[in-house]
């Protein structure tokens, strides 16, 4: 009989690699539209599923289960495939995404060509869609899939695995704006663009369209299909421009060297940015203190030599637990009074995981400052931090006690205590000398 | 189930019978013009050879003609996308921008730098990959490289207000005030010992005078002498480390008792020269 420990131990390991936990939560409703079949969407749905999220579907059209109530978001998570709905039950509307949002639920939100109220909140993300009726178009490579349905490269960025195969997709593009909160996934090939012909005459109305202005043409690989975006709360919100990147038959589907896909692989990664379980850091704790001492000091003098230390985890999915992490090269300090008087580089600690420090000079101006850690980076959560510390002058007793300046004052002052004490006791116990004859007289 | 497969079917077997076809490029050419300079010759562009570099002034104007072929009967085609891409490899900036084609496969494209399109990428002083994308909903599609573009330096897309604050600021270290700058000790001890002149003089003339202090260790006249020196050396001390309140407490002590030594002395001295008169 083989032995079954190889076996067993894999397929536990198997279990625990899929088995990756949000950090906000489990719960996750996902809002169908009518026409799409979640059959058509297992493998993206059962991924889920089996990475442990509550999925509860229901349709745009559906009054319960409500997604908001009463100013209190009912799942920790928010699939919108509703992108051909053009009306919503009263409970999504895009102040209610938004007012999610600030609320620390994340959103995963797919577009189609079709207009519909969420187009008009994509903007509001700094994205810039096509008009409607305008899908992403490609004739290259050359492929017996139709031009819309396109093989799209997955450039190496900082949040997705390096070596993702290509991706099919089909939908709409985005052009966007200048908002650093955007997170960029997929871009569009190069030669790509969106247009509404579907016959080589339609190349006239390409051209007018260019030159009418505005925005012009959506082409190029400036464009991206695949967005993410975090916001200032925390939350995520992850903008797909179709909803096939999901779909089964995408994923099923061959690339043109008989490799599968990567769709897959990418949309489940694209969902853990999203629910919060990746690139997701905290700050577990905040001191100072000066430098030979371990309480943190109510006040602190001008040119006081001080050490700020705080210590970062990051959220690993797979135990669903915080661990330190001391892997952020970049991340700094300021103190500040108004406009910051010192910024420098917050140092990992060697030896001591997930702890950052520094050591520093107080300025010599006093007042009420702040340390303030303001870290942002693309693709992970926002650490923030600040903590308020007044500054005094010294008192009058933290003064330079004696100075060699004043060693001649010091000899003055000595001096004359010493010439009053010669001086009494001369005068007290001398004796005025008197002229001979008298002290012949007197000694008698 | 069967149905979607079967249009499929017949959408790939259809597609491969008409991409037999590829598109070309039938005399291309290009012509660099300065306002200063005469006529221009137009050049043909050699694809397929060493890439061009061609470099536009801010007033230069570069045109662009060629015609769009089907490979295998020569003839006239236009296609569905025929754009011209401009690449910068080194900052990653691209644009696109669309030529008109004619319905017999005839373009012409005209790049003016004194008015340029709004499709150009914002560039620096790396040169442009320039691209000649066709594509075709019924022909194969092409891609030929055209030339490398050197153009004017534009501004700088304008940036997020908050950009700078994703990446590592700029350290800033505070400049303190420069120490208080003290004389040398050198000269401090010098001028301390200076001081002590007068002492010099004072010891020289007793030395002359030779006084006499017959009654110092006298009972009466020490105690005083005593307590002064005490005095002395508690106001030292105060300097030295004593707070205010300690000192009091000890000064108002040995002040009663210098009171009550002095006013023996003093009683002493009295006697002493009420004696002697």
């Amino acid at each position: 009989m083989l032995s079954l420990w190889p076996l067993l131990s894999s397929l536990v390991c198997l279990a625990a690699v899929t088995y990756a936990k949000s950090s906000t939560g489990d719960s996750v409703l996902v809002v169908l539209d009518q026409s799409l079949k979640r059959d058509n969407f297992s493998i993206f749905f059962n991924g889920l599923e089996e990475r442990g999220y509550d999925l509860t579907f229901r349709t745009p059209k559906d009054v319960q289960p409500a997604v908001i109530a009463d100013d209190h978001p009912q799942y920790s998570h928010v699939i919108l495939f509703a992108p051909e709905s053009k009306s919503y039950s009263s409970d999504i509307t895009p102040q209610s995404l938004v007012t999610l949002l600030s609320k620390n639920t994340n959103l995963l939100i797919a577009l189609s060509s079709k207009q519909t109220p969420l187009t008009s909140l994509a903007s509001e993300f700094s994205l810039i869609l096509p008009p409607p009726g305008t899908p992403l178009v490609s004739h290259f490579p050359e492929r017996d899939t139709p031009a819309t349905v396109i093989p799209v490269n997955v450039a190496p960025g900082s949040v997705l695995s390096s070596d993702l195969p290509p991706v099919w997709f089909s939908g709409v593009p985005f052009a966007f704006g200048s908002s650093p909160l955007l997170v960029p996934f997929l871009n569009a090939p190069p030669e790509s663009f969106a247009a509404d012909s579907d016959r080589d005459n339609g190349a006239d109305a390409i051209f007018d369209a260019a030159e009418k202005g505005g925005e012009g043409l959506w082409a190029g690989s400036s464009l991206g299909l695949v967005a993410g975006f975090q916001t200032r709360s925390g939350s995520r919100a992850t903008w797909v421009g179709g909803i096939d990147i999901f779909s089964d038959e995408f994923a099923t589907k061959e690339l043109a060297n008989g490799v599968k896909p990567g769709n897959q692989q990418f949309v489940a990664e694209v969902a853990a940015w999203t629910f919060q379980e990746s690139n997701v850091l905290r700050i577990d704790e905040v001191t100072h203190h000066r430098v030979n001492e371990t309480l943190t000091g109510e006040q602190y003098t001008i040119n006081d030599r001080v050490v700020f230390a705080m210590r970062v985890s990051k959220f690993n999915p797979l135990s669903s637990t915080w661990e330190p992490y001391s892997e952020i090269a970049d991340m700094q300090l300021e103190f500040t009074m108004l406009d910051p008087h010192i910024r420098t580089m917050l140092q990992p600690v060697e030896g001591d995981p997930g702890r950052y420090s520094v050591e520093f000079r107080i300025p010599d101006r006093h007042g009420v400052f702040k340390f303030v850690v303001d870290f942002k980076r693309r693709g992970w959560s926002f650490l923030e931090s600040t903590t308020v510390v007044p500054v005094v002058p010294p008192r009058h007793d933290q003064y330079p006690r004696f100075l060699s300046p004043a060693w001649p004052y010091y000899a003055g002052a000595i001096s004359t205590s010493i010439g009053f004490v010669l001086f009494s006791a001369l005068w007290l116990a001398g004796d005025s000398q008197e002229p001979k004859k008298s002290k012949s007289a007197k000694s008698d | 189930m069967v149905r979607p497969i079967l249009s499929l079917t017949l959408a790939v077997l259809a597609a491969a019978e008409v991409y037999a076809s590829t598109l070309a490029l039938q005399t291309p050419r290009y012509s660099l013009k300065s306002p200063d300079a005469t006529e221009p010759r137009s050049e043909v562009l050699k694809l397929g050879q060493e890439t061009l570099d061609l470099t536009l002034g801010p007033s230069d104007t570069l045109k662009l003609t060629f015609q769009v072929i089907e490979e295998t009967e020569g003839k006239g085609v236009q296609p569905h996308q025929t754009f011209l891409r401009f690449y910068d490899e080194i900052s990653g900036e691209e644009g696109i921008q669309p030529v008109r084609v004619t319905a017999g496969g005839k373009a012409k494209f005209e790049l003016n730098m004194a008015r340029p399109p709004a499709s150009l990428p914002p560039t620096s002083t790396n040169p442009l990959k320039v691209t000649l994308l066709l594509g075709s909903f019924t022909h194969s599609p092409a891609k030929f490289e055209l030339f490398n573009l050197r153009l004017p330096e534009s501004q700088s897309p304008p940036q997020h207000s908050e950009e700078a604050s994703f990446h590592p600021l700029p350290e800033i270290v505070h400049t303190f005030r420069p120490e208080q700058r003290i004389p040398a000790p050198a000269a401090s001890a010098f001028f301390a010992a200076f001081v002590f002149w007068p002492w010099f003089v004072l010891l020289g003339l007793w030395s002359f005078l030779e006084p006499r202090i017959p009654h110092l260790f006298s009972p009466y006249i020490f105690p005083f002498i005593g307590t002064l020196g005490a005095f002395e050396v508690l106001l030292f001390w105060y300097w030295v480390d004593l707070k205010l309140g300690d000192v009091l407490l000890y000064g108002s002590v040995l002040g009663a008792v210098t009171a009550l030594a002095g006013k023996q002395a003093l009683a002493k001295t009295a006697e002493w020269r009420l004696g002697r008169k």
